[in-house]
C-alpha cells in the first residue's frame, strides 16, 4: 500500500515538476491597430443585354463602368507610445573575465544613458528599460542569456565579445534579432547579417593604419628604426579571435600592395606580465614598427617592456581603437609618450564637442568614479542613443505595433551614415555594409590622445 | 539510482545484479524518460537550452569521472580532448558525412588522441600525470590554431552546420534537444553499467590499490589506457554535440580552465557513481546561471551602485557557494542521494 502512495506522489512530482517547466503565460497582446480593409469596389454588371433573334440587335445596352474602388485608406500609424508602454534594451558581454578592465564601465554608461533617455521622454513615449547579464567571458554563459534574452523577443541587443558575436550571429539571424557589437572581428560582422559593428573591423582599422603609415612614413620613422626606407610592421598581439583580427589574408594583401612588409606575427597571452621575447623577435624579423589588436593593457605591456629593454624609440607602436583608453595611459605612464592608435569615435578630451559635454555632464550629474571614465562609459552612452535612433526610424516607417526585431534590422541595414549624439560615434550601415569605416590616427602627447589627421576612410578588407 | 523500499529483497543472483529491480522502478524508469523525451513539448527555450548545456557537460564529466572517479587517474585536458571531438565533428560534417556518423567518428578520434595522452600513466601518477596531461591543453588547442588553416580555420576557427535529418534541421533548442538528451542518457547508461563489468572492476581496483591490483593479475598499463580511452572518447561526443549544438567553434573555446571546471562537477557531484556527474554538472551550472543573474539583479536592487563591484560581486557569490558546499558536503551530492536512499530503504520500519 505504502509503494502506491509513493508511487503516486512521485508521479504526482514528476508532474508538477514538468509544469513548473512549462512556459509562463504570455500577456495578451495589444493587437495591433489593424488597417481598415478597402472598400471593395462593386461588381460591374456584367454581360451586356444580347439582342433578340432575328431582329436586328439593337445596340446593346452598355455596361455601366464598375464604379471604381476607392483608394484604399492609408493606415495611420501609431508612433506614440500607449501609458505605461516600455521598451527594453539588452545588454550582454564579459563584463567581468579577461577584458573585464573596459568592458566594466560599460554597465555604468549603459544605465546613465537609458536614465538620460527616459529623462527625455523615452522612446516616442515609452519607457526604456534594461536588461543585462555578465556572461565572464564564457561562450557557455553567452548562449545560456541569449536563450533567456530571446525568449523576450528583443528589438536589438548590444554585444561586446567578438567570440560570442561570431558565435550567436547565425542564430541572431534565424531569431531576426539584430545586434550592435563593439567585438568587430571581420567573421562576425560579415557576410552581411543581423550584426552590426560599432567601430570598423579590425582588418579595416589596420587597413586605414597601413594608409596613413605608408603615406607619412617619411615623417612618422622611428628615429633608430632598422631597413628605415620601408615601413615593416611586426603584429604582436593577444593569441585570441580578438587579438588576430587585425591580419587577415585580405589585410595582409593589401599591405603589400602598399609596400608595407608584415614580417612577423608574435601572440601573447592575455595579461602576460612580459612581452619582451615579442618584441625582440619582432627586432629580429626587421620590424620597425610594432602593431597590437589588444585592449588598454596589451599596449601599456609592450610599451614598457620596450623601454625597458631599450628599443622604445627602434619601434613605431600602434594599436586598434580598443589600445586607446586611460586605463593604457595610466598603465603605461610616460611610456605611452608617442604611442599612435586608431580612433573611430570622439574621446572625453574633446571638451568643445556638444555629445562631449552631454555625457561629461551626465558622469558627473550620476556621480561616477574617476575609474569609470573610461572608453566603455562613453560608447556605452552613446549606443543607448544609436539604438534609440533605429528604433524610432522604425516606428516612423512601421509603427509602434509592427515594431520587431525583424523590422528594426530592415531600418538599420537601410540607414547610412548616422551622427549619433552629434559625431561622438558615426554608424553607417548600408545593403552590404555591416561597419562603419572612418576613423581618425590620434598619438598621445602629453598624456592625451591628440588626432594627426582629419577623419580617413578605411578601406574595404573585409573577408572575401 | 531509484528508491528501495523495506521489504524488496533479491531472491536471484540476477535480481541481485539488476539496476532496475521490479515493477515498481520500471515503471518510474519509463515514466521519466517519457518525461525527459517529452519536456520539449512543454518547456520554454530558456529552460531547454540550459538543459542542453547542462546534458553537453554531463557527458564530458561522466567520461571524466570513468578516469578520475573509477580509475584514480587525473586529467587536465578534458577540454582540450573536447575540442578534438569538436573539430573532427565540424570537418566531417563540412566533408559531406552526416552528423549521425561524424558524432561516434569524433568519440572515437578523441579516444585515440587520449590513448596518446595517457601513455605516461604508465610511469608517473598522482600530480606529476596531472601535470602531463596539462600538455594537452596546451598542445591540441596550439595544433587548431597553426596547423592547416584551411581545414581547421586557425585563430577564427569554423562555422559549423546543424544536425539535420532528412529535412528535419536540428536547429533550436527543442530539436537540439533530442540528441544532446539522447546522448546523455546512452552514455550515462554505459557509465553505469562499465562499473558493474571486469573492467569496471579492474579500474576501482587500480584507484584502490595499484600494486595489489597487479599483484591480482590486473595488467595496470593496459587498463589505465582503457580508462583515458574511455574518457577522452565521451569528451569526443561532447565536442561534437558542442560544436553542433554552439554553430562555431575556435580553440578558445576548450580552455584549460573549462578542464579545471569539469573537474570540479565531478568532485561536487561525487566521484566513482554514474549519478555523480548529473548533479555535479547541474548544481555548477545552475550555480552559474545564478551569478550571471546576480548582478543585474542587483544593480535593479541599488541603482546608484558602482558598475565595478556589481560586476565582482557575481563571481564572488559563485565561489563562496561552491566553497561552503565542499566544507558541508565533500563527499559529493552523489553521497548525499545514497544516504536518502538508505534512509528510505527502512521506511516504514525506521526502526
Amino acid at each position: 500500500m505504502n509503494r502506491i502512495i509513493v508511487l503516486i506522489a512521485l508521479v504526482v512530482l514528476v508532474a508538477s515538476v514538468l509544469m513548473a517547466c512549462a512556459p509562463a503565460p504570455t500577456p495578451t497582446p495589444v493587437p495591433p491597430t489593424k488597417a481598415p480593409e478597402p472598400t471593395k469596389a462593386p461588381q460591374p454588371t456584367v454581360a451586356p443585354t444580347k439582342a433578340p433573334e432575328p431582329t436586328k440587335a439593337p445596340e446593346p445596352t452598355k455596361a455601366p463602368e464598375p464604379t471604381k474602388a476607392p483608394e484604399p485608406t492609408k493606415p495611420s500609424l501609431r508612433t506614440k507610445a500607449n501609458a505605461g508602454e516600455k521598451i527594453t534594451l539588452f545588454h550582454f558581454g564579459d563584463i567581468t573575465g579577461p577584458y573585464a578592465g573596459i568592458t566594466t564601465p560599460l554597465v555604468g554608461g549603459f544605465t546613465d544613458g537609458v536614465k538620460w533617455l527616459n529623462g527625455k521622454g523615452g522612446i516616442r513615449g515609452a519607457e526604456v528599460t534594461i536588461e543585462w547579464a555578465d556572461t565572464a567571458g564564457k561562450l557557455e554563459n553567452a548562449i545560456s542569456t541569449y536563450n533567456r534574452f530571446r525568449e523576450k523577443k528583443p528589438l536589438i541587443i548590444q554585444l561586446y565579445g567578438s567570440a560570442e558575436t561570431e558565435a550567436l550571429r547565425d542564430r541572431l539571424a534565424e531569431d531576426k534579432i539584430p545586434v550592435m557589437t563593439a567585438g568587430v572581428s571581420a567573421k562576425g560582422s560579415y557576410p552581411p547579417g543581423y550584426v552590426y559593428a560599432v567601430v570598423p573591423i579590425y582588418s579595416d582599422q589596420f587597413g586605414l593604419f597601413i594608409d596613413w603609415l605608408a603615406a607619412n612614413w617619411s615623417k612618422v620613422k622611428p628615429a633608430k628604426g632598422q631597413n628605415p626606407d620601408t615601413p615593416t610592421v611586426a603584429i604582436v598581439t593577444w593569441d585570441t579571435s580578438y587579438g588576430l583580427g587585425a591580419l587577415t589574408d585580405e589585410s595582409k594583401a593589401y599591405a603589400e600592395k602598399k609596400g608595407v612588409k608584415v614580417v612577423a606575427q608574435e601572440r601573447f597571452t592575455m595579461g602576460a606580465p612580459d612581452v619582451t621575447t615579442q618584441i625582440l623577435a619582432a627586432k629580429k624579423a626587421g620590424a620597425n614598427v610594432i602593431y597590437t589588436n589588444t585592449l588598454a593593457h596589451g599596449p601599456a605591456q609592450i610599451l614598457k617592456d620596450a623601454v625597458s629593454l631599450g628599443v622604445r624609440d627602434e619601434f613605431l607602436i600602434a594599436g586598434d581603437n580598443w589600445a586607446m583608453d586611460l586605463s593604457m595611459l595610466a598603465l603605461a605612464s610616460t611610456a605611452s609618450e608617442g604611442f599612435y592608435g586608431v580612433l573611430p569615435n570622439l574621446y572625453w578630451d574633446d571638451t568643445t564637442h556638444a555629445g562631449i559635454k552631454e555625457i561629461e555632464a551626465q558622469f558627473k550629474a550620476n556621480n561616477r568614479k574617476p575609474a569609470e571614465h573610461s572608453v566603455g562609459y562613453l560608447l556605452a552612452f552613446a549606443f543607448v542613443d544609436a539604438m534609440r535612433a533605429y528604433i524610432e526610424k522604425t516606428i516612423d516607417r512601421v509603427g509602434f505595433d509592427a515594431l520587431t526585431g525583424a523590422a528594426v534590422n530592415e531600418t538599420m541595414a537601410a540607414s547610412g551614415e548616422l551622427k549619433v549624439m552629434d559625431g561622438v560615434i558615426t554608424l553607417d550601415f548600408g545593403k552590404d555594409k555591416r561597419a562603419p569605416s572612418k576613423a581618425r590616427i590620434v598619438q598621445v602627447q602629453k598624456g592625451k590622445f591628440v588626432p594627426v589627421t582629419d577623419w580617413l576612410t578605411a578601406p574595404d578588407l573585409r573577408p572575401k | 539510482m531509484a528508491l528501495r523500499f523495506a521489504g524488496d529483497f533479491d531472491t536471484t543472483y540476477a535480481h541481485d545484479m539488476a539496476v532496475i529491480r521490479n515493477r515498481g522502478q520500471w515503471a518510474l524508469t519509463i515514466a521519466f524518460l517519457v518525461a525527459l523525451f517529452g519536456l520539449p513539448f512543454v518547456a520554454s527555450g530558456e529552460i531547454l537550452g540550459m538543459i542542453n548545456l547542462i546534458g553537453i557537460s554531463i557527458v564530458a564529466v561522466q567520461g571524466l569521472n570513468i578516469l578520475v572517479g573509477y580509475t584514480g587517474q587525473i586529467s587536465l585536458g578534458q577540454a582540450a580532448f573536447m575540442s578534438v571531438g569538436a573539430y573532427t565533428s565540424a570537418v566531417l560534417v563540412k566533408g559531406g558525412v552526416p552528423f549521425w556518423f561524424a558524432l561516434p567518428i569524433a568519440g572515437l578520434v578523441a579516444g585515440l588522441v587520449g590513448l596518446l595522452f595517457g601513455l605516461p600513466s604508465l610511469r608517473i601518477k598522482g600530480f606529476y600525470l596531472a601535470m602531463a596531461t596539462l600538455a594537452a591543453q596546451f598542445i591540441i588547442p596550439w595544433f587548431f590554431r597553426n596547423v592547416r588553416a584551411d581545414l581547421f580555420g586557425g585563430m577564427p576557427g569554423l562555422r559549423v552546420a546543424p544536425p539535420t535529418l532528412g529535412s528535419l534541421v536540428f536547429n533550436s533548442q527543442e530539436t537540439m534537444y533530442f540528441p544532446i538528451i539522447g546522448t546523455v542518457v546512452v552514455c550515462t547508461i554505459i557509465a553505469k553499467n562499465i562499473a558493474r563489468t571486469r573492467l569496471g572492476r579492474a579500474l576501482v581496483a587500480i584507484r584502490d590499490n595499484d600494486l595489489a591490483a597487479e599483484v591480482l593479475g590486473i595488467q595496470q598499463f593496459a587498463y589505465k589506457l582503457r580508462a583515458f580511452f574511455l574518457c577522452a572518447f565521451y569528451a569526443g561526443l561532447a565536442g561534437s554535440l558542442w560544436a553542433h549544438y554552439a554553430r562555431a567553434i575556435n580553440p578558445e573555446q576548450f580552455s584549460l580552465v573549462q578542464s579545471v571546471w569539469y573537474l570540479g562537477m565531478v568532485i561536487v557531484g561525487g566521484m566513482g557513481s554514474a549519478l555523480g556527474p548529473i548533479l555535479g554538472t547541474t548544481f555548477v551550472r545552475l550555480l552559474d546561471e545564478f551569478t550571471i543573474q546576480f548582478s543585474p539583479m542587483l544593480s535593479k536592487i541599488f541603482p546608484e551602485a558602482e558598475a565595478n563591484m556589481l560586476a565582482a560581486l557575481g563571481p564572488i557569490v559563485f565561489g563562496l557557494a561552491l566553497m561552503l558546499f565542499l566544507v558541508f558536503e565533500p563527499r559529493g551530492l552523489a553521497h548525499r542521494w545514497e544516504l536518502l536512499k538508505a534512509a528510505w530503504r527502512l521506511r516504514p520500519f525506521a526502526h
